[in-house]
């Protein structure tokens, strides 16, 4: 508690500074910050499977207060997460305290940061310190950042630091990552590059993270004659204390084209997620678009083996003391009835590729309307990746403590991931009326990238109807159908919202789980909702109940577990 | 001379933050050989015990409370009833307040396989129940185990060695048909370790913490005892593992070795047996 009282008295002694502030004593000082609430009462429900909650009423609640002042700023935020939504306790999410905090000055040439802080390295497949607040995730360091501008359009960048792990006490933990990172704009070095609509920028980076290793690691040795007789141990000296990651990346551009590219290279990590083989790990990125006027396409494909890559070598679960991030570039999509089949990216091992051609039959054509049409169209595909292990991997019966597996680099493993085909077709009729249809099927590998058995086939169709009733009021429907005979089998959803701009805002909506096997469990998940906006601060209620799945984000996505209530949401900003 | 410097400072940097390890990584070490006798089995006396693997962790505020009702099931089962306490998720992570660190690589490798979520929670001879039971189901999942069907026989002997190595030589008799090939695990637990717990908002500085899971002799997923891992009806196969204690803060008097028999493809406990490290227990 006693954090809590440094937190109050730091707050009461920025208020006469903020009310001086108010008379422009400070010249260009400011201080700004954000506030969220998220409340829930929750209600037992036996047949959706929301378990009694000790305490019934949780929260998550947080402040963040910035300084700034020409070049300095300051900036701390208070979280209070003691008795959390139990989405969060679910993932250990739970605690308070002053987490993050810290100062920066920058000029033309440098910027310091001391104390915690978010950093992304390229695409983020050597650093990708960042959070994500509905998530759970909050992966920053704490340490020191330095940024140099040598030459213009050269940017140097060093951070040295501790992560975030939730609540867990930063102090005393011995396992810290260090990272440098170049970074050149040609355009910036050679203006005529610009002025021909040319841009190349080209990047490398270094990641490395201290752990010490004190405990041996046991190892199973299956079954064959030779294992029989012999049992196995990883040393703890056999354990590297430091483990490096370096990257490179270009980007090219002309026009409306733009070519992406980043490849990642990771040393000997055994760790628990990838069962202590000693392989190195590697990543690449690639990402190619084109645009026009009402065209565009983009391409893009990933490879990622053994890179998963954290703080600790115990860490295993979620995001957790992640240090890396390997992208999902397939389609993100916002439909609740396919959120429960969002790929996750596979940091371990995964192959796969997206397409993705949107195309806009123009205005005032005879197909396309008075307002044009736009269609997208939508493949991607992800497979794991090719493994064949090692001769001393076959012998011990185990790839652990051996270099593990071969793989080569461009084939696909035999297991499907996820695929989605889709199209969508967006068309506005009037002022009023706008429609977007859309049908995707997915293909969804339950066991791998959830845990549990099963793979899900299934058909979305999916309509969002919107009608502007006139500058104030304005309807929006949503209907959705999942056809699929895997896991829990069809549902249908719809949503009704109606909004009186700029204040209110009202829905309701159900989902169906009208195909499931068994009978008793053809459940219904309503919600309603009502949020009321006032300048910066949004106050929001809802009552209903959210089935147990997952919720993605990027490719990161965190479990959901079932739960029926009252909740409250309070935002604003300063 | 710039390029010269500028290699010299990636190859500091290389040098620095990465340590290549050159393999093997590996020490693997000869089977030991049984060298005791066990005295002579009695089918009829052998009764199938359970293995309750409870995730716990000195930072969980619920669990002291968890920890009761494993009391209250162990006075019912007795020792037909062999609980490990799998100090695991970051609730068993050491900070300044609990700076004892109860973790181990088998403990977090189990927590992994049974995706465990929020403690407290317990798996039942391996049940594979994502995330595990939470302790209001405990009763009733002990309950639903068919203790008819009597796989096999456990016993243990335990010799204490020179420089603190204690060998954990075991038994394993089939007294029934089973399909599936099986692995044999051998655990160290140790009772009365004293270190502080949270209950509830409270830091207990003494907490006498029970059933804490030391190491498993032989990896986290146990040995097979053939070369394809079935058992025969009705044979005998002898195993020993030897275990080092010289370096660690065991309290030996108070260290149980547990061994248990399990399936190598869905997990399921066939027999467990239990027996002090520092007393023979001729089974």
């Amino acid at each position: 508690m006693s954090k809590f009282l440094r937190f109050v008295s730091i707050l009461l002694l920025l208020l006469p500074v903020s009310a001086v502030m108010a008379q422009h004593e400070f010249g260009n000082s400011r201080i700004s910050g954000d506030f969220g609430f998220n409340g829930m009462y929750y209600i037992p429900d036996s047949l959706i499977g929301a378990k009694e909650v000790d305490s019934k009423v949780r929260a998550n609640a947080f402040i963040n207060l910035l300084y700034s002042n020409g070049g300095f700023s300051a900036g701390m935020r208070y979280e209070f997460y003691m008795f959390p939504l139990i989405d969060f306790e679910k993932i250990d999410y739970k605690g308070q305290g002053i987490k993050y905090f810290f100062a920066d000055y920058k000029n033309k040439f440098i910027q310091v940061t001391a104390g915690t802080f978010y950093e992304q390295f390229g695409n983020g497949l050597a650093l990708r310190a960042y959070e994500d607040r509905q998530l759970g995730i909050d992966n920053s360091l704490m340490g020191a950042r330095v940024k140099v501008t040598p030459y213009k359009g050269i940017i140097l960048k060093g951070v040295w630091g501790i992560e975030r792990l939730n609540f867990e006490e930063m102090v005393g933990r011995k396992d810290h990552v260090r990272g440098l990172d170049a970074e050149i704009i040609l355009g910036e070095i050679i203006p005529s590059m610009q002025e021909k609509s040319f841009m190349a920028n080209i990047g490398a980076s270094f990641v490395s993270k201290f752990e010490p290793s004190d405990n041996d690691v046991y190892v199973t040795l299956h079954p064959d004659v030779d294992s029989l007789s012999a049992t196995g141990t990883i040393p703890s000296s056999n354990i590297p204390k430091n483990v490096a990651l370096w990257a490179t990346r270009l980007s090219f551009g002309y026009k409306g084209f733009r070519l992406d590219g980043e490849f990642a290279q990771k040393m000997n990590d055994p760790n628990s997620t990838n069962r202590y083989i000693y392989k190195n790990g590697n990543a690449l990125f690639l990402s190619a678009t084109y645009s026009m006027k009402g065209f565009g396409i983009a391409a893009s494909f990933i490879r990622a083996d053994n890179m998963e890559f954290r703080s600790q070598r115990l860490a295993f679960k979620e995001s957790r003391l992640m240090i890396n991030n390997i992208p999902a570039i397939n389609r993100q999509y916002s439909y609740q009835l396919i959120g429960d089949y969002s790929y996750a990216s596979q940091a371990n091992g995964q192959i796969g590729a997206q397409l993705q051609v949107n195309y806009q039959i123009p205005k005032k054509s005879k197909v396309g309307g008075k307002y044009g049409t736009d269609i997208t169209f939508n493949y991607s595909r992800f497979h794991n990746i090719d493994k064949q292990p090692v001769a001393e991997a076959l012998e011990n019966g185990t790839m652990s403590g051996t270099d593990g597996y071969t793989s080569s680099f461009f084939k696909f493993g035999p297991e499907l991931l996820y695929q989605d085909i889709g199209i969508e077709i967006s068309r506005r009729f009037t002022k009023h009326w706008k429609l977007i249809l859309a049908y995707n099927h997915i293909s969804y590998n339950i066991a791998q990238l959830q845990g549990h058995p099963g793979f899900m086939r299934g058909h979305l169709v999916a309509a969002d109807l919107q009608y502007k009733i006139n500058n104030k009021h304005a309807l929006r429907l949503e209907a959705q159908h999942l056809y699929t005979k895997d896991d829990k089998g069809s549902w249908l959803y719809a949503m009704l919202e109606y909004s009186i701009s700029p204040h209110w805002f009202f829905s309701v909506g159900d989902q169906w789980n009208y195909g499931n096997e068994n009978p008793t469990m053809r459940l219904h998940y309503y919600n309603v909702a009502a949020a009321y906006v006032w300048k910066t601060t949004r106050i929001a209620l809802n009552f209903g109940k959210t089935k147990e799945g997952i919720l993605c984000i990027g490719g990161v996505c965190r479990a959901v577990p079932a739960s029926y209530g009252v909740g409250l949401s309070i935002t604003t900003s300063f | 001379m710039k390029k010269i410097a500028l290699y010299l400072i990636m190859a500091a940097i290389f040098s620095v933050g990465c340590d290549k390890i050159e393999g093997p990584y590996l020490q693997i070490s000869d089977r030991e050989s049984v060298d005791v006798e066990f005295p002579e089995l009695n089918p009829s006396g052998v009764y199938r015990k359970i293995l309750m693997e409870e995730y716990t962790g000195h930072r969980c505020s619920n669990c002291p409370a968890a920890h009761l009702v494993l009391e209250s099931l162990h006075d019912r089962y007795g020792d037909t009833l062999a609980i490990v306490g799998i100090h695991a998720t970051s609730l068993a992570d050491p900070n300044i307040d609990y700076p004892y660190d109860f973790r181990t690589e088998t403990g977090n490798e189990l927590a992994n396989e049974f995706t465990i979520g929020t403690i407290p929670a317990a798996v039942i001879n391996r049940e594979n129940h994502a995330g595990g039971w939470g302790r209001d189901e405990w009763i009733n999942k002990l309950a639903e185990v068919d203790r008819s069907k009597v796989y096999a026989a456990i016993q243990v002997i335990n010799q204490p060695k020179s420089n603190g190595v204690i060998k954990v030589n075991t038994k394993v008799t089939m007294l029934k048909e089973y399909p599936h090939p099986v692995l044999l695990s051998i655990f160290i637990i140790e009772d009365g370790v004293i270190r502080p717990q949270l209950n509830g908002f409270d830091l207990i500085p003494d907490y006498t913490h029970n059933h804490v899971l030391r190491t498993s002799a032989n990896g986290t997923y146990g040995t097979p005892l053939t070369t394809s891992g079935i058992l025969d009806k009705g044979e005998s196969y002898l195993y020993a593992k030897s275990v080092k204690t010289a370096d660690t803060d065991w309290d030996l008097a108070n260290c149980t070795a547990v061994v248990f028999l399990h399936d190598r493809v869905n997990g399921e406990v066939l027999q467990v047996e239990t027996a002090p490290l520092l007393v023979s227990d001729n089974k």
